[in-house]
């Protein structure tokens, strides 16, 4: 309960708050407000903002609305963030754990397959992932996960060796506790916090990442994107640079309000490091 | 979208239209009286690095643009689009077309001082058209030998019929000469000449920078006196448009080929007087956008869903909105450029009708599912223009309105080609049909059957018909040229009735240029020739 | 001599890792659709099936899987990177023409980020919780948040479309190349933007870790000592606070390397810088397996060298730690 006080005793962490439950609720409102295809042609192509009553954030290059591709595109964004930040984890915790708790040869192992994937450069390998995969919404999530998760398992497992051998792991030993029994029940819990707050970061580089791609034309043309409008918005920049900015200022705005809500979890949770 | 907006986009493409036609029409009439003035750097923007420069090898405008200013043909085309002599100086067919004859022109000499005979020509022919050069290997099929019994003198023998003006009107892309005392030791693949050619043409290769930039100098000793004018031209290496288009802005590149910019740049670039957009000068290089179906898919196999596809697509309204001026309505396979071969528009056509795409649909047993949809189709667009990305979307948004959902499936170059015609994991696809000059060149094969599967650009639709194949081979080997327009006209007609491809959109590449350039556009393949009368003015 | 033996065997360690990079890429890759043939073809527009056979045969493409990679492994192991399939020349050759570029951006985008990092991380540790402290760590955030591709075309688009101050693009000035201190100077204004731009994300972090070092060290008992022997706040920062704060910067370096080469691939693109991003780039859409795998090789190189400094500076810092650790 104190550190929710901690939490809305700052600014930013309050803006951050804000900001992202607006990037919520433009997701979850995106059927209501847009029920048609935000991808189906709506009016004349690279219609200016303001321009058009119909079109408040004007048209695209093939005449779609703009605004509309900004709701739906807050779907596709906070999915593929929450989605790719969950594999991430995942994978980060399972890896980090057993490397964590059994050291060893198992910890040997574990950490130097984690050594390759941060030593090769992660946007190297998500290129490689979709061309061979294919850029399907599915493929680019999972591919995004699949990138990021080192980081997550580096602090799991510095969690976990510094918590194996303290007195409650050591007691539920004596109890007979089994090993998933221990790793699971006893250290996770403890283990989890700073790990959840690093998903803030992770999101906020997944969704950058998805943006990239998209910017490259190797994300899915099918679903209305950000970082695919940014890529259209390539081709007109000249004149029509409203069709890469919208975006662009979309993708800001989502990503700093992750970032706020996570820097304020952090301090939130870790209040002796906080200079108030 | 209401007729009104429709009404005033196609006013302001007429305005467009008028005011690059205005700027296209006058600019070569109104200098002709200008002396050539020597001098002056040219700077081409190349947009795609090619793997090599030696248009003997490869058959492509990636390489023309630069290897075609420093290796010549033996024959080009001229103002007209008929074949003049470059390398060759006249030729002459037997009447049984088997032996075609080409006399050389005298006193021609290779950049580094060795004489061009005609041993160069065989050499060429033999080891690099007919074993290593895409299309070369097909247009070449049947050639035996080039005897060469003087040095002015080759003689192309084949073993059926190749009719005289399919032979001279491929010459200019398809018959790039190279020099025998270069590439006649080592593996002709891995020769250093490739990336650094030697050439009899106008300007001589000095240096490639990869990933930078290109440069040619004046070649002094260049059998044309007094040309070329140009000092020195540099290709510069810009992958990304709006890049490019800022370099021409600032001044720092004075032309952009191929519709090396994006199609709004284009639009833009086209009302600055600093500037020349146009089409002419590329009908040589004229491409159709497709789509292709997959007949393995029973929907697609059956011929009412194609023709309802087509109905079902507005691709006037697509042209007018989303290409302006530099795209045109498609009839066919031929396009309406080639004026030896163009059937006229009045061959099987299917215009934009919902009502009637809907009526085929549920005629051929495909109703309407409870969410409203018949069927869904993977569509896959090739990756090589801003064209075909919106093409495939508007395939989509129109399509999905008749109750037919598309997923478009994105792959790089390669995974493209491989999907669609090694794999056949596709239903539909979209890409261009480039048209060279002839039908039987590259077009053809996008409907004769029994092409080898990975083969790109052939018929891979698992679709065949032995009444189309016979009109082409019968066709290939005709040499009467009236006949064989007749031919392909039917060919045309037979195509557009199946419809195993719809080619509804006419393209021309547009080239940007400075309005300060004078001889330039002045030829079908401008952008690929010589380059030896181009000058700048000051 | 020391050095040198700790990098040998620092090299030694990391040569597990480095097979297990390039032999996961290899087999990877080999299930992208289409081959370096294929590209080949849709690059030129056209080829027939014979073609496409004698070119496979050329690359050694029609060889199996395990014997392609056991080809590969064996080069590699006396360090030849193989022949690029686009290029026609060695590997290792087209790397080295590549590498000045990317080196050079990265090395001017860490500097501007380290620099600009400490500088505004101290400004806004000293001002903690008043006005300069929420400016720039907000502006801060900012900068992480915003994708470098989108900055880099808006930067192009006011700062050489319109203001005509910086080149849209490129490497150097082709058309009067310079010479000496002239060509020096082109390419840094060249490299302007694009060092800008990609430094952009790092130049957040290392304000943010930098402003939450110097909060956590400037509590600490010595720097209370310090200043009770009368040192002024300057004084103090300079002398005993900065050192320790910079450990964690200098650790970061060492983990940013990896992502910054990513992150060149999209900076060099749309730049049009002729560097390592875009070859990688380059090498994935064709296919062209040598050059990507001696990218990865090279780049992993790259990161191990760069920890390793990271480390001998560490050690320096801190006493306390000893490089063998």
């Amino acid at each position: 309960m104190d550190a929710i006080k901690r939490y809305f005793r700052s600014p930013a962490a309050v803006a951050g708050l804000i900001l992202l439950l607006v990037v919520i609720a433009m997701a979850i409102s995106a059927s209501f407000l847009y029920p048609r295809d935000p991808l189906a042609l709506a009016g004349r192509p690279l219609l200016w903002p303001f321009s058009n009553p119909h079109f408040p954030l004007g048209t695209d290059n093939s005449g779609r609305d703009i605004a509309a591709q900004i709701f739906h595109g807050a779907r596709i964004s906070l999915l593929i963030g929450g989605v790719a930040t969950a594999i991430a984890i995942l994978i980060g915790i399972v890896v980090g754990a057993f490397a964590g708790f059994y050291g060893g040869w198992v910890d040997n192992v574990l950490m130097r397959i984690t050594e390759a994937f941060q030593t090769l450069p992660n946007f190297l390998l998500l290129l490689v992932l979709v061309a061979v995969f294919g850029s399907t919404l599915t493929t680019v999530t999972i591919a995004v996960g699949v990138v990021s998760w080192p980081a997550p398992a580096r602090l799991t497992r510095a969690e976990f060796l510094s918590l194996r051998n303290r007195e409650f792991v050591q007691a539920g030993r004596t109890l007979g506790m089994k090993d998933l029994q221990l790793i699971l029940g006893e250290i996770l819990p403890n283990a989890l916090p700073p790990v959840i707050v690093y998903a803030s970061v992770v999101m906020a580089v997944a969704i950058l990442l998805e943006s990239a791609l998209a910017f490259l034309h190797l994300s899915d043309p099918n679903v209305a994107s950000w970082g695919n409008l940014i890529g259209l918005g390539r081709d007109v920049l000249r004149v029509q640079w409203y069709v890469s900015a919208i975006p662009g200022v979309a993708i800001l705005v989502t990503v700093l309000a992750v970032s706020l809500v996570g820097q304020g979890l952090n301090d939130a949770l870790n209040p002796r490091l906080k200079r108030r | 979208m209401d007729l009104t907006r429709l009404e005033i986009s196609r006013r302001t493409a007429l305005l467009t239209s008028a005011a690059i036609a205005a700027n296209v029409v006058n600019p070569m009439r109104a200098f002709a009286q200008e002396a050539p003035r020597k001098g002056g750097v040219f700077n081409v923007h190349y947009g795609a690095e090619q793997r090599q420069l030696n248009p003997s090898l490869q058959a492509s405008t990636g390489v023309y643009i630069i290897g075609g200013k420093i290796q010549e043909n033996l024959v080009d085309l001229d103002a007209d689009g008929k074949p003049v002599g470059v390398l060759a100086e006249s030729w002459e067919a037997s009447l049984d077309g088997k032996t075609i004859t080409f006399k050389l022109r005298k006193g021609i000499s290779w950049h580094d001082g060795k004489p061009f005979t005609s041993a160069d020509v065989e050499f060429t022919a033999m080891n690099m058209w007919k074993k290593i050069l895409n299309y070369g290997s097909t247009l070449q099929l049947f050639l035996t030998a080039v005897d060469t019994p003087d040095a002015q003198t080759a003689i192309f023998r084949y073993e059926r019929p190749m009719p005289l003006n399919l032979l001279l009107r491929a010459l200019p892309d398809l018959g790039y000469i190279s020099a025998k005392h270069i590439y006649e030791s080592g593996d002709i693949r891995q020769n250093p000449a490739n990336l650094a050619p030697v050439g009899t043409g106008p300007f001589k290769f000095v240096k490639y920078e990869r990933g930078q930039y290109v440069i040619a100098d004046r070649n002094p000793d260049y059998w044309r006196s007094g040309a070329p004018y140009l000092d020195r031209i540099v290709w510069r290496v810009i992958t990304d448009r709006a890049a490019a288009a800022a370099q021409m802005e600032a001044g720092e590149l004075h032309y952009s080929p191929f519709s090396g910019l994006t199609i709004s740049d284009m639009a833009r670039l086209g009302k600055d007087k600093r500037f020349i957009v146009t089409t002419k000068g590329n009908e040589g290089n004229a491409r159709t956008n497709t789509v292709e179906f997959n007949f393995r898919r029973k929907e697609l196999a059956d011929i009412r869903v194609r023709r309802a596809i087509a109905h079902a697509i507005n691709a006037p309204f697509f042209i007018d909105n989303f290409l302006g001026d530099f795209a045109k309505i498609g009839t066919g396979p031929i396009p309406s450029t080639s004026t030896d071969f163009y059937p006229g528009p009045d061959t099987p056509q299917y215009p934009y009708d919902k009502g009637k795409a809907v009526a085929l649909l549920d005629e051929a047993g495909f109703k309407r599912g409870a969410d409203g949809t018949r069927f869904s189709l993977k569509l896959l667009p090739a990756p090589w223009g801003e064209d075909i990305s919106l093409w495939s979307t508007f395939i989509q948004q129109s399509l999905s309105e008749v109750g037919i959902t598309i997923d478009i499936v994105r792959n790089d170059g390669g995974g493209f080609l491989k999907q669609v015609y090694a794999d056949h994991a596709f239903d539909l696809a979209t890409g261009w049909h480039q048209y060279r000059n002839d039908p039987a060149i590259s077009t053809t094969v996008w409907y004769r059957s029994g092409q080898p599967a990975g083969a790109p650009w052939t018929n891979q639709w698992g679709w065949e018909d032995t009444k189309v194949d016979k009109t082409i081979d019968d066709a290939a080997t005709e040499i009467d040229p009236v006949k064989r327009k007749a031919l392909y006209a039917e060919f045309v007609k037979e195509v557009n009735t199946e419809l195993p491809v719809w080619m509804p959109i006419e393209q021309i590449f547009v080239t940007v240029i400075t309005a300060k350039a004078r001889n330039h556009s002045n030829t079908p393949r401008w952008g690929s020739s010589s380059w030896h009368d181009l000058w700048l003015s000051a | 001599m020391r050095i040198l033996s700790l990098a040998g065997r620092r090299l030694a360690a990391s040569i597990p890792t480095l097979f297990l990079i390039l032999i996961g890429v290899f087999l990877l890759l080999q299930f992208a659709p289409g081959d370096t043939v294929d590209a080949m073809m849709a690059q030129m527009g056209g080829g027939d099936a014979a073609t496409a056979q004698a070119l496979r045969h050329f690359y050694g493409l029609d060889l199996s899987i395990p014997v392609q990679l056991g080809n590969y492994l064996w080069r590699l192991v006396r360090l030849d990177l193989g022949f690029s399939a686009i290029y026609g020349k060695p590997v290792a050759t087209v790397i080295l023409e590549r590498l000045p570029p990317t080196l050079l951006l990265m090395t001017s985008a860490l500097s501007f980020a380290f620099f600009f990092g400490l500088v505004f991380g101290v400004i806004a540790a000293r001002g903690v919780n008043k006005w300069p402290d929420t400016l720039i760590s907000t502006l801060g955030l900012i900068c992480y948040a915003t994708p470098s591709f989108w900055f880099g075309l808006m930067a192009i688009v006011v700062f050489s479309i319109y203001l005509q101050w910086l080149p849209p693009g490129g490497f150097e000035d082709i058309g009067n190349v310079q010479t000496g201190i002239w060509h020096v100077l082109d390419i840094a204004r060249h490299l302007i933007l694009p060092a800008l731009t990609l430094g952009l994300i790092f130049l957040a972090i290392y304000l943010r870790i930098m402003r939450a070092s110097m909060l956590e060290v400037l509590n600490l008992d010595y720097v209370r000592t310090a200043r009770a022997k009368g040192l002024d706040e300057t004084g103090v920062i300079i002398r005993h606070v900065l050192r320790n704060a910079l450990l964690p910067m200098v650790t970061l370096i060492g983990l940013q390397a990896g992502t910054m080469l990513g992150g060149s691939v999209v900076v060099e693109s749309v730049f049009s810088l002729p560097g390592l991003g875009r070859l990688a780039y380059e090498s994935v859409v064709q296919r062209d397996l040598n050059t990507l795998l001696g990218i990865v090789f090279v780049s992993a190189l790259l990161v191990i060298a760069v920890n390793f400094i990271v480390d001998l500076i560490y050690a320096r810092l801190d006493p306390r730690i000893s490089v063998e650790s």
